[in-house]
């Protein structure tokens, strides 16, 4: 993409930072994230355990984000995809001793060929039709999950040996943090290719783009690819992680779970729903705590919350960002650090 | 004359529908020539209630293009409503017995059920739909689908929030068993399947020959040119909605001795009712209640051959194939184009 600045122009910092594709007040909030476990509420381990769990639903909706917010088809079997990349990466640790640092890398090939497929199967439909099919394309990934009970044992859960031979939370933090950052840039540096052009033309209409020369087959596949290869990476990562598996981390009710993230935050903007995580599952998770005499209560807060950003705020979190503080926060950046925002 | 009339019939096994359902037919009869009538009873009492929720869905989809990603949630405020109804019912029975009231008392519950999922319809399309139709038409399909999901989820925990999560289910709406060709069977399942077919026909009438029903079938058709005739859109609107979502309702309360109500139990008939949907095509009303039969069979056939838990497994596989082979549904639909945003 053109930008307004050449890259020599910029000074070190400003490259680097153009390079990961983040503000200086993003770069921040990485910095914040990684000093988290130092600040004293968040020293205990079980905050850090949920830390970790919050960190994994920012990034995997980031990768939700990448079908949803740019080429507008839902996955509504994200959750099952994510899974079979942890069941993957499980059963070969499992049983044939797999390394998991390997394993879930061919986790998230698995689910990678699998968002191949449901890229390919879904081709012809659009819309609610593509959603509905992957949807389905999930019921069926958990319910095989469910009664392959000789392979996954089903609802019994399945074992799995943990990544590192430690019971502190540290290490899984930070790895995490790092998978976050990755998962990120990857999928920003796709989006401002011109690649993210292809899929916001086929989001915005698919007829335009086809006229324009743009392959919506080709592009269709390479984001499915993508965003499902992430979510089975990350699936892994869960899986080795918490040490037990069980077919829920499949339903559907997962899928809503980041979905309503994902909205709340700012379709397509990659980075609202990952930034918008971290406090509003936290209060969540405070308001579930406090009111545990109320169970359902946070759900019900979740649901209204995402009615009223679909019907009043379809941009999410992010719109309001861009609308009020993208100009006077660039401004003072580039006063403060000589930083100017390259897209 | 006759010739004609086979010709025709001949013509229509060869198109897909003819084809789903003459295999549907010959299924059924396999199975329960195999298994004994029981396959035969089971398809019959589930599928019209199915067809009921799937004929709510695809009636909301054809005149106010919505995906509901909710239906199954009205099926869950039916059965709650008629829970509530005829629990005091029958204490009261038990306290004083009555012929008639044991009779009557169901219907009670049924009909409040009816009503109350007929009012959460309208509130949400009030509530909901009707801001988002207003802010902006543009990609609403998604827009609208994405809100079922968010009233989904306020639904189903404020269900849990208000009630608890505890089964709260009857053992019967009318006691006893008859004996239909050797098979014994519950009252209440005959009821139901009777029921079903009166709502059906009903409905039917309704939409065939009332003027309102003229009117909703005109919006599904052209909403520009209901409007310019002089058609209350939005009435229409509210109408279909409480109407599609009453369906589901009265299904949730007549299966309540099956299905007992807890707050995600919505889901099973949500999906099966996608299911029904899909196969025979958006939107096709009518077609939904066939599905229904077809998907019921396709349900029982999969429990008694295959086994429990592959219910979920098997229409999945056969979805994603329909949706491959024949996206517009095996009767054919007129909304794609509306839906193919």
């Amino acid at each position: 993409m053109e930008t307004g600045v050449s890259k020599h122009e910029m000074g070190f910092f400003s490259s680097v930072l153009d390079r990961l594709c983040l503000t200086p007040l993003g770069a921040l909030l990485l910095v914040l994230l990684a000093l988290l476990p130092l600040i004293p509420p968040f020293n205990q381990q079980y905050l850090l355990r949920w830390l970790t769990i919050v960190a994994l639903s920012a990034a995997s909706a980031i990768a939700f984000d990448l079908t949803a917010g740019f080429i507008n088809i839902v996955n509504f079997g994200y959750a099952a995809i994510l899974g079979l990349g942890a069941y993957t990466s499980a059963i070969l640790a499992v049983r044939t001793g797999l390394s998991p640092w390997i394993g879930i890398f061919v986790g998230a090939l698995a689910s990678g060929l699998l968002g191949f497929l449901t890229g390919l199967l879904t081709l012809r439909l659009r819309g609610i039709f593509a959603a509905v099919m992957a949807w389905f394309i999930g019921l069926a990934l958990m319910g095989l999950a469910i009664k392959m009970v000789w392979l996954t044992r089903g609802p019994l859960g399945l074992r799995v040996p943990r990544m590192f031979d430690t019971s502190s939370n540290e290490p899984y933090y930070y790895m995490m943090i790092v998978m976050l950052l990755v998962v990120y840039v990857i999928c920003r540096w796709v989006t401002r290719s011109k690649m993210g052009l292809a899929f916001k033309a086929i989001g915005q209409n698919m007829e335009a783009a086809r006229t324009s020369g743009v392959n919506p087959t080709y592009y269709r596949i390479v984001n499915f690819t993508l965003s499902c290869t992430i979510a089975g990476w990350l699936g892994g990562f869960y899986a080795h992680y918490m040490g037990i598996l069980t077919p829920d981390l499949m339903h559907t009710s997962k899928t809503v779970e980041v979905l309503a993230v994902v909205y709340i935050g700012g379709r397509g903007s990659l980075w609202g729903g990952a930034f918008l995580a971290f406090p509003f599952l936290i209060a969540m998770e405070l308001v579930r705590s406090g009111f545990s005499n109320l169970p359902g209560l946070h759900l019900v807060i979740y649901g209204v919350i995402l009615i009223l950003v679909m019907i009043y705020l379809p941009g999410g979190i992010a719109s309001l960002y861009y609308r009020f503080l993208y100009k006077p926060w660039g401004k003072f950046w580039e006063f403060m650090v000589g930083y100017k925002e390259n897209d | 004359m006759l010739n004609s009339y086979f010709a025709r019939a001949f013509a229509w096994l060869k198109t897909a529908g003819g084809i789903t359902v003459a295999t549907a037919a010959v299924l059924l009869v396999a199975g329960t020539i195999d298994r004994g009538p029981y396959i035969l009873v089971n398809t019959v009492v589930t599928g019209g209630m199915l067809g009921l929720v799937a004929m709510g869905l695809a009636v909301i989809l054809g005149v106010l293009n919505i995906a509901q990603f909710a239906h199954g949630e009205y099926f869950m405020i039916g059965g709650l409503s008629a829970y509530y109804v005829i629990r005091p019912l029958h204490a009261y029975l038990d306290a004083h017995p009555s012929a008639f009231l044991a009779m009557v008392a169901p219907f009670i519950a049924m009909i409040t059920a009816t009503l109350v999922g007929g009012l959460a319809g309208a509130v949400t399309e009030r509530v909901c739909f009707n801001p988002l139709r207003k802010r902006s038409r543009a990609n609403w399909v998604m827009n609208s689908f994405l809100l079922t999901v968010g009233i989904s989820v306020v639904l189903v925990n404020g269900d849990q929030l208000l009630f608890g999560t505890d089964f709260k289910g009857i053992t019967h709406y009318w006691p006893g068993v008859v004996s239909i060709a050797g098979v014994f069977m519950s009252v209440d399942r005959v009821m139901t399947f009777i029921l079903s077919l009166v709502i059906v026909t009903g409905f039917w009438i309704f939409m065939k020959y009332s003027r309102t029903g003229q009117a909703i079938r005109a919006v599904a058709q052209d909403e520009m040119g209901a409007l310019m005739v002089g058609i209350n859109l939005e009435w229409i609107m509210v109408l279909t909605m409480s109407i599609g979502c009453a369906m589901a309702a009265v299904a949730g309360a007549s299966l309540l001795f099956m299905y007992p109500s807890y707050p995600t139990v919505g889901l099973e008939p949500l999906y099966m009712a996608w299911f029904v949907v899909i196969l025979v095509g958006l939107g096709n009303v009518m077609g939904a209640l066939i599905g229904g039969f077809m998907v019921s069979l396709l349900k029982v056939l999969t429990l008694e051959y295959i086994g429990a838990g592959w219910e979920f497994v098997v229409p999945s596989v056969i979805i994603i194939l329909v949706l491959i082979f024949k996206p517009s549904g095996v009767f054919g639909s007129e909304v794609r184009s509306v839906l193919d945003q």
